[in-house]
């Protein structure tokens, strides 16, 4: 009679796997319209903060170039001028119907964001594109290898917890947690940059290059990029090493832990299959969450090796007022990390078969 | 015929800042092949400690403390369990000496399969993928479950499957012992009964022996043949299951076998008071701050585990030479 009941169970078992995968499927779909939607979401805000600021930007702007130029104030010539300006940016619509005009431009028009206020009539997309290469290449690649660094550290570290070494481990990796990034990287331009002169202190590449394909450029390039990526790397993959360390040690509490260990499996292949595994996980989910938080840390390091992203392209705008191209780039920013953060909630059904039925 | 596991003297303790709390005191135990043998008692009486200290996986802050333990399998062969350094000990693990820990019912690990789950260390053994894919179904099989629940993820099984499982894999290599901590403790009456009845038909057919952990004289009563009773660390009363049922020594035992609820849900006199924690085990006997027979003696003199006739063991100074002839 028991192995009646039992065999049922089997079978519900397997139909609980079809229902399984028309559940990462449904998982997949609605995560998918909540990142839509939170892309809506921050669009919009976006869009107001900066319209709400106080302050005609277009003033701001006028007044500037009067002052910069030592000129008089011609006070018609200045209004038609900024009537004209007002015009072209659709800023004497009512509000609403510029926030639609927006949306519709930027989802119809192909990212249409509009023009720069400074640089007009180039396209704030287009600026922004031109940064872009240098911020997702010095933030990803930055993230990236602290995250596989950070894991694989935080890893050996939690397992070998007892020992001394681990220890030491644990208060450097904390120190060096909570250090600034920007004193991170003021840190290793003074030092390593200038006291040293061991590596590049600032600029994109050397300054007597050109971009070109060549041996040269590419290598000036990468040497300026190690300082600035090394900042990044040490503040969040230190991070990254302690969250992992903590994520083994409570695996390593658990119960099927102390089954694998009484099984005999070799010390190995309990770390790799038992303890790594489960612990990698939320450590997915956790490179979802920091992408986010890290991204500012990103811009001021641009900003401090001089080097032509999205930060130093903010800052810049900051200082003349743009307010569309400081839209843009808040804007790309939000996009670059729910993006990464899809994709992260996409690929952690394949690791966790318990999201498949939870979620 | 040699014990199959002989413990001697097996002390093991909790590491404190300074010192070392014992958790169990110098446990004399002779497990005979093909037995089932219960341990019984209240809970923190150190079963588990006990448990993982034969099966050589305590964790810090648990310590070993002193003691031997010899296995003597069929071949001839003998292990000192406790000099043996850990890759020996591992050859032993499932192939002679399984494991199933109390809570065992979360001992799977959720992320894999349960085909990986089993056959991982018949690999690990030297099987192909083959044979020990075809000694996990046959195992599956004692404990009456489908072949099929090898592609099954954990959480997709109920408590009883998962904890059918467990005992499929700790036999798949047909070990010479299992230990097994809490078998039944989670699980409804219905469930409980029928894992103890394939557990005892896994000991006629594969001819293991069965070291049984329990707080439950229920279980105990159910499928042991012999009973160890544990009170505070230390071994009160060992015989067989009949024996102790029917005339409990050790007033603890008498206690224990008075608070197993009987036909018509009645307890009769249950024990009174708590039992100690090894922070705070009494002097003498330790079972004196609750025993209703304590004599003057029993708080200062601890009684030693002594014979008492065909195969019973008590450790109670009401039973010692002296006491019985001043009696
Ligand atoms: N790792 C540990 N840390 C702290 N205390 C512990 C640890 N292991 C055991 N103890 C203590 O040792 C005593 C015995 O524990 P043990 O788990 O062996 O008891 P048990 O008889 O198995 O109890 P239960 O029936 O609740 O499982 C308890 O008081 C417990 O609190
Ligand atoms: S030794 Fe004394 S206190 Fe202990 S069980 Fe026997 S009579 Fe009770
Ligand atoms: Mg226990």
């Amino acid at each position: 009679m028991t192995a009646k009941i039992e065999a049922r169970a089997g079978e519900s078992a397997a139909e609980g796997r079809d229902a399984g995968r028309r559940e990462v499927l449904q998982y997949a779909l609605r995560r998918f319209g909540v990142y839509l939607f939170t892309l809506w979401a921050a669009i919009t805000v976006a869009f107001f903060v900066f319209r709400l600021v106080p302050g005609d930007p277009m003033n701001i702007l006028l007044g500037n170039l009067t002052r910069a130029e030592g000129r008089q104030r011609d006070k018609a010539a200045e209004e038609a001028l900024i009537a004209h300006y007002r015009e072209i940016f659709g800023m004497d619509d009512p509000l609403p119907l510029q926030y639609v005009n927006y949306l519709r431009k930027a989802v119809l028009g192909g990212l249409d964001l509009g023009p720069s206020f400074v640089e007009y009539p180039a396209q704030t997309k287009d600026l922004v594109f031109r940064r872009m290469p240098w911020t997702i290449g010095i933030f990803t690649t930055s993230v990236l290898l602290a995250w596989l660094v950070g894991t694989v550290l935080g890893a050996l570290i939690g397992w070998l917890q007892r020992s001394r070494l681990s220890q030491l481990a644990v208060v450097i990796s904390t120190l060096l947690q909570i250090t600034p990034v920007y004193l991170v990287a003021l840190g290793l331009i003074i030092y390593v940059g200038y006291t040293w002169r061991i590596l590049p202190a600032g600029g994109p590449y050397a300054r007597h290059l050109q971009p070109e394909w060549t041996w040269e450029f590419i290598s000036s390039l990468l040497t300026h990029a190690i300082l600035p990526m090394l900042s990044n790397m040490i503040v969040i993959g230190a991070g990254f090493t302690l969250g992992m360390r903590a994520l083994m040690i409570s695996v390593l509490g658990e119960d099927y832990l102390t089954f694998a260990r009484a099984k005999g499996l070799s010390p190995f292949t309990v770390l790799k299959d038992y303890a790594f595994r489960n612990a990698l996980i939320p450590q997915v989910t956790a490179l979802a969450i920091i992408v986010g938080a890290t991204l500012n840390g990103t811009f001021i390091i641009e900003v401090l090796f001089q080097l032509p992203g999205l930060g130093t392209l903010f800052v810049q705008a900051m200082g003349l007022r743009d307010f569309n191209t400081m839209q843009a780039v808040v804007l790309f920013s939000i996009f670059a990390v729910l993006t990464l953060t899809l994709i992260v909630d996409l690929a952690l059904p394949l690791l966790d078969p318990r999201i498949r039925r939870t979620a | 015929m040699p014990a199959l596991l002989e413990i001697r003297g097996l002390s093991a303790g909790l590491q404190g800042r300074r010192s070392i709390t014992q958790v169990v005191s110098h446990v004399d135990l002779d497990v005979q092949r093909g037995e089932i043998l219960g341990v019984v008692g209240e809970s923190g009486c150190g079963k588990s400690t006990l448990a993982t200290a034969i099966m050589r996986l305590l964790v810090p802050p648990q310590v070993l403390q002193s003691g031997s333990m010899t296995l003597r399998l069929k071949d001839g062969k003998s292990y000192e369990l406790l000099d043996l350094p850990e890759a020996d000990l591992r050859q032993l693990r499932w192939r002679h000496l399984s494991y199933i820990p109390q809570g065992s019912m979360n001992s799977l690990n959720p992320v894999l399969r349960i085909e990986r789950q089993m056959t991982d260390i018949l690999i690990q053994h030297g099987l192909t993928r083959e044979e020990a894919l075809k000694r996990s179904i046959a195992a599956l099989e004692l404990v009456n479950l489908e072949p099929r629940l090898l592609d099954s993820y954990p959480h997709e099984l109920s408590g009883g499957m998962r904890q059918r499982v467990i005992i499929a894999a700790a036999v798949s290599m047909r070990p010479a012992l299992i230990v097994a901590d809490e078998l039944t403790t989670a699980l409804d009456v219905v469930t409980q009964r029928q894992i103890l009845q394939e557990l005892a038909g896994i000991r006629d057919e594969l001819g293991a022996t069965i070291l049984i952990i329990t707080h439950d004289m229920g279980v105990v009563a159910q499928i042991a043949d012999r009973v160890a009773v544990m009170y505070a660390g230390k071994v009160a009363e060992l015989g067989t299951v009949n024996g102790i049922f029917e005339s409990p020594l050790h007033p603890y035992s008498q206690g224990l076998i008075g608070s197993i609820p009987r036909e018509g849900g009645q307890r009769v006199e249950g024990l009174p008071g708590e039992a100690p924690s090894p922070w705070n085990y009494p002097a003498g006997c330790r079972f004196h701050s609750r025993c209703p027979h304590v004599i003057d003696r029993c708080r200062a003199e601890a009684p030693a585990l002594l014979p008492q006739g065909e195969g019973r063991w008590a450790a109670c100074h009401l039973y010692e030479p002296e006491v019985l002839s001043n009696a």
